[in-house]
């Protein structure tokens, strides 16, 4: 009895391990990071009709693209947080039997974003803005219905 | 002597157990640019042709209030990842470096704009967090 008793912690400690790694089983998670964020803090600066495109290249770097539109040269930052994860339920009873079948469930949020700047033909700032909200999903979310 | 045979094979065994599963992939699009290439291009003075033969022909030409924009590009990507019996972590970081050279309408440039993001792409396995 005595000997149990000293043991116990070592036992839940082995115990919780395995609960662990029984929970994380047949877990992927992937992330695709893509650019740096540009946040509104970032761009508070930017004043219309005076803040030209070098100054915007100095506090938030170069854009990734540069193209004409109907309006006037638009400067477009794109950056984007890709989360994937999944789970295999064929994980755990692939290791004690030769064929198991696949049975897993995944989800992948790909969230393109997108900092646009028009120009007039002055190189100064005409109009700006983000073409999609910031959303804060979980990495780990596999459930996909 | 002897005692340092095992204590070797004891050290490549342990490092193989520990990196077993790990996998390391770098990809990059394009050639790094050369810092003095683009600090040698003089505003107002350089033409469309030295601006060429100092960093190459433009990945891409754009038009923009009626003047060309020469725009080069590099992306660097650095993704490890650790592949176990029952679980895995992937992670990739991607930057990109771009420079924009503005040429006005007799082809001498007018403006260069340049920024550098590859020198923060990391190789970060932990997918959690920023």
């Amino acid at each position: 009895m005595t000997n149990v008793a000293v043991r116990f912690p070592s036992i839940r400690l082995v115990v919780g391990t395995l609960c662990l790694l029984l929970l994380c089983a047949g877990c992927t998670v992937r992330r695709v990071v893509f650019n740096d964020v540009v946040t509104s803090e970032q761009v508070k600066f930017i004043r219309i009709g005076q803040t030209t495109m070098l100054e915007l290249a100095d506090h938030i770097g170069a854009p990734d693209e540069v193209t004409e539109s109907e309006f006037g040269v638009v400067a477009l930052y794109n950056w984007s947080d890709t989360k994937s994860a999944g789970l295999d339920f064929g994980a755990i009873p692939r290791l004690f039997f030769p064929y198991a079948p696949t049975m897993s469930l995944n989800k992948t949020g790909i969230t393109p974003e997108q900092f646009q700047v028009v120009f007039d033909p002055q190189w100064t700032v005409r109009a700006y803005g983000f073409s999609r909200r910031i959303t804060d999903e979980p990495v780990v979310w596999f459930w996909p219905f | 002597m002897l005692f340092l045979k095992p204590l070797a094979g004891i050290i490549i065994v342990l490092a193989l157990v520990l990196t077993q599963g790990c996998v390391v992939t770098r990809g990059t699009i394009g050639e790094p640019l050369q810092e003095e290439a683009i600090s040698a291009i003089k505003k107002g003075t350089t033409t469309m042709a030295e601006v060429v033969s100092l960093i190459g022909a433009p990945d891409r030409i754009v038009r923009g209030n009626d003047r060309e924009i020469f725009h080069y590009y590099y992306y660097d990507g650095k993704s490890p990842a650790m592949l176990l019996l029952l679980l895995n972590f992937i992670r990739m970081d991607v930057k990109s470096d771009n420079l924009y050279v503005f040429f006005n309408r007799n082809g001498i440039a007018e403006e260069v704009v340049y920024g550098k993001r590859t020198g923060r792409t990391q190789f970060r396995l932990w997918p959690f967090g920023d």
